[in-house]
């Protein structure tokens, strides 16, 4: 067992956690810890402009607004718990699925990788990203446009004498 | 990218910017600016393709490929008729007026991204950008059904998202490059497919969930009926079209269906059309509620283009891209007249309404109008893609389902004569109040829609020949 | 066994409980959650075939732009949320039962 697999492997318990744990709360600390071991991963694969973005963004921003969601609701979850049997099912769930994926899955993929293309070598983060993939940096930015329009139109201005308060994000 | 065309993704965007910072002593700038924008967009369009001389060339000199300047035209002129209805129906003292306009100034911005990529990877970034847009547009009204609406399509779009990503990231492994290039090189090289199928079968997957095709079609009712009205009649006439079909029309036509590589991966998306021609059809029948029908026969109808995208022959893929067209061009003044009905008589339960044709004549022949269309009576634009597509089949030997196809027509002909006798003709129930017909302003977008419709059915061999120039661009 | 089909293998199966917990909740912050780890999962095939064909920096670009379109998304959930919060008290999806047909 390599550090790499050990990794994915902590990386789906926690999921499986995060699925299973009573509380919102644990289930959101839960979620960043998977973006933490998929963060690792990203390391273990070389890859750290990606692992940084993911540290940063997936598990510190998305953690803060999945907590400040769950601080909104918390009250309410707790008056009507939902049924734990279902929850509570998912490792026999995944027992299953995991055993029986094991003879057709990774023969599967086996397969896929042997078709694999080998890409040209070089480049840095910069020119992949500048030169390669600029129109997705137009989409990023029609993304970022389009998010701080959701967040204005769902929380509109109720009164007009807020009306020179900026919208922030 | 198409870089001839990426003015018309960025002026929505400008305009979407430059909204919030309009005075906010005056609401109805905002209503101005995203009409001139689109206005101008288009006459910017017909001057590209419409001119005498250009018709008269058979339209050779039109940029790009012609399929995405058609459906640039084809958005901008839905978004159009949905921005100068909702210019004239929404509330003077709506509170986000003017984040609704920059929504839908943003929303056509992505789908002009969508039609003008030519990258999966972008492709993707794009239609969640839309998705985005539309789940914010459809919970815009303060109600709970825009909100439950919204829910399910935020909950079966997202899922259909990550099976797009894991589709790209094997043709990333099997391709090297994402580009719809390399994967038409590849289905046209000798090697084997199996892998690359494999990848644009998750792909397709999800982009037939976000059609909302059978039996994924759950959150199309919901998010129809719930949407605020002149939101339904953009996502129905043209959000869902764009997002979901356009992308397995195109992905069809990359991956050479017609020379019989990945055969099972054709085949199962056109039973899965079939399939949805049948379920929305026969659930159409017996809803009660104008609106939540409407969006069963829009499940039926994207069958139809669904069928004909995954038989991918040059004709089907004509007839597919003509359909597109015309759904998007009925369903748009049945979805906006549902919602003149909405406001007039203050409901859209089938039950309740009857009669209205006396009192809203406008509304009602507009409506006859886009349903024989729907229902392919000749010689309205609807007759022709059907034809088309039927045609098609029965070329290639589908028998069967040219049959079936021809006999949900007639199905879709039945359940909207029923609904046009509950609504318009008929009499009009005890309890329900006066209908007065809405103002003209209201009238317009279907009355122009209703004219396109009659005139691309009667002019369809300038219409065929722009279209069969798209397709053999696309195709070759 | 390489290690690139062990990858695949464990990606499915946290694409397998992403959407387990997605399908058998009726919380909305519980399907966001479930969603998430379905996202991740997506994220690391892309890294793991990047990695594979010695394609990083192209699989790197790519993920850096998921990250974004992702943040925006969990942003316009958790908006969305508040607003069903606030208009029916309630953050169960199934208690929304009003469109029905």
């Amino acid at each position: 067992m390599t550090s790499h697999n050990l990794l994915f492997m902590l990386a789906v318990l926690s999921a499986v956690w995060a699925v299973m744990a009573r509380k919102l709360l644990t289930s959101a600390i839960m979620l960043a810890l998977v973006s933490v071991f998929a963060s690792l991963i990203l390391f273990d694969f070389n890859a750290p402009w990606a692992a940084v973005f993911e540290l940063s963004v997936c598990a510190g921003l998305i953690t803060v607004l999945f907590i400040a969601g769950v601080s909104l609701v918390r009250a309410e979850a707790e008056r009507n718990p939902e049924g734990r049997a279902v929850f509570q099912a998912l490792p026999l769930a995944l027992a299953i699925f995991a055993i029986a994926a094991w003879y057709y899955v990774p023969a599967f993929f086996a397969g896929v990788s042997d078709w694999k293309l080998m890409a040209a070598p070089g480049g840095t983060i910069g020119s992949a990203l500048w030169d390669v993939r600029r129109p997705d940096l137009l989409g990023q930015i029609v993304m970022l446009a389009a998010g701080v329009f959701v967040i204005k139109s769902i929380f509109p201005k109720k009164r007009p004498a807020a009306a020179e308060e900026r919208t922030t994000k | 990218m198409d870089k001839g065309l990426l003015a018309y993704l960025y002026i929505p965007l400008f305009t979407a910017v430059v909204i919030p910072f309009l005075p906010k002593s005056k609401p109805k700038l905002a209503d101005l600016f995203a009409n001139a924008t689109l206005l101008a967009g288009l006459a910017n369009l017909a001057w590209l393709c419409l001119r005498p001389s250009v018709i008269a060339s058979g339209f050779i000199s039109v940029p790009g490929n012609g399929l995405s300047l058609l459906l640039v035209g084809l958005i901008y002129l839905v978004a159009l008729c949905v921005t100068f209805f909702s210019a004239n129906y929404l509330p003077e003292a709506m509170p986000n007026r003017g984040a609704y306009y920059s929504l839908l100034m943003v929303s056509v911005a992505a789908m002009c991204g969508i039609v003008t990529t030519s990258d999966f990877f972008t492709l993707y970034v794009f239609i969640e950008v839309l998705a985005v847009t539309s789940f914010a547009l459809i919970t815009v009204d303060e109600t709970l059904g825009g909100v439950e609406g919204a829910l399910k399509y935020f909950l079966l779009t997202f899922p259909a998202s990550a099976l797009i990503m894991a589709g790209i990231s094997i043709l990333l492994l099997t391709l090297g490059s994402l580009s719809y290039e390399s994967l038409r090189t590849a289905m046209s090289s000798g090697l084997p497919a199996g892998p690359v199928t494999f990848g644009v079968a998750l792909m397709m997957l999800g982009f037939l969930i976000k059609s909302g095709v059978a039996p994924f079609h759950t959150w199309t009712p919901d998010a129809y009926q719930g949407a605020y009205a002149p939101v339904s009649a953009h996502l129905g006439g043209i959000v869902t079209k764009i997002s979901g079909v356009y992308a397995v029309l195109k992905t069809a036509t990359l991956m050479n269906f017609f020379d019989g590589r990945a055969q099972g991966l054709s085949s199962g998306i056109m039973f899965l059309g079939m399939l949805s021609i049948a379920v929305g059809a026969l659930a159409a029948l017996r809803q009660k509620d104008f609106k939540r029908m409407l969006a069963f026969s829009s499940i039926s109808q994207v069958g139809y283009i669904v069928l004909a995208a995954g038989l991918g022959t040059p004709l089907a893929v004509i007839g597919a891209i003509f359909h597109l067209f015309n759904h998007a061009t009925f369903k748009t003044v049945l979805f906006l007249n549902s919602a003149s009905v909405e406001r007039s008589a203050g409901t859209t339960d089938m039950t309740k309404l009857g009669g209205l044709e006396h009192s809203m004549p406008w509304t009602s022949w507009t409506s006859v109008i886009a349903l024989l269309s729907t229902a392919g009576v000749p010689p309205l634009s609807g007759f022709w893609s059907k034809l088309l597509i039927i045609l098609a089949l029965w070329e290639s030997g589908f028998k069967t389902y040219a049959v079936l196809a021809l006999l949900f027509s007639i199905v879709t002909l039945a359940y909207f004569m029923m609904m046009q006798k509950k609504v318009f003709f008929g009499k009009k129930p005890a309890e329900a109040g006066a209908a007065p017909e809405v103002s003209p302003q209201l009238l317009a977008p279907a009355v122009l829609m209703s004219a396109i419709i009659v005139a691309a059915g009667l002019l369809f061999p300038y219409f065929y020949s722009y279209v069969r120039m798209a397709a053999e661009r696309i195709i070759l | 066994m390489s290690a690139f089909s062990l990858d695949w293998y464990f990606i499915t199966l946290l694409i397998f409980v992403g959407l387990y917990g997605m399908l058998v909740s009726r919380s909305i912050i519980r399907q966001l959650i479930g969603l998430e780890i379905v996202s991740k999962a997506a994220m690391l095939a892309v890294i793991s075939a990047g990695a594979l064909t010695s394609n990083l920096m192209l699989a790197q670009a790519l993920i850096i732009t998921m990250i974004v379109v992702e943040v925006v998304v969990v942003a316009a959930g958790l908006a969305l949320l508040v607003k069903a919060h606030r208009l029916s008290g309630s953050a169960d999806i199934w208690k929304l039962d009003s469109l029905k047909g």
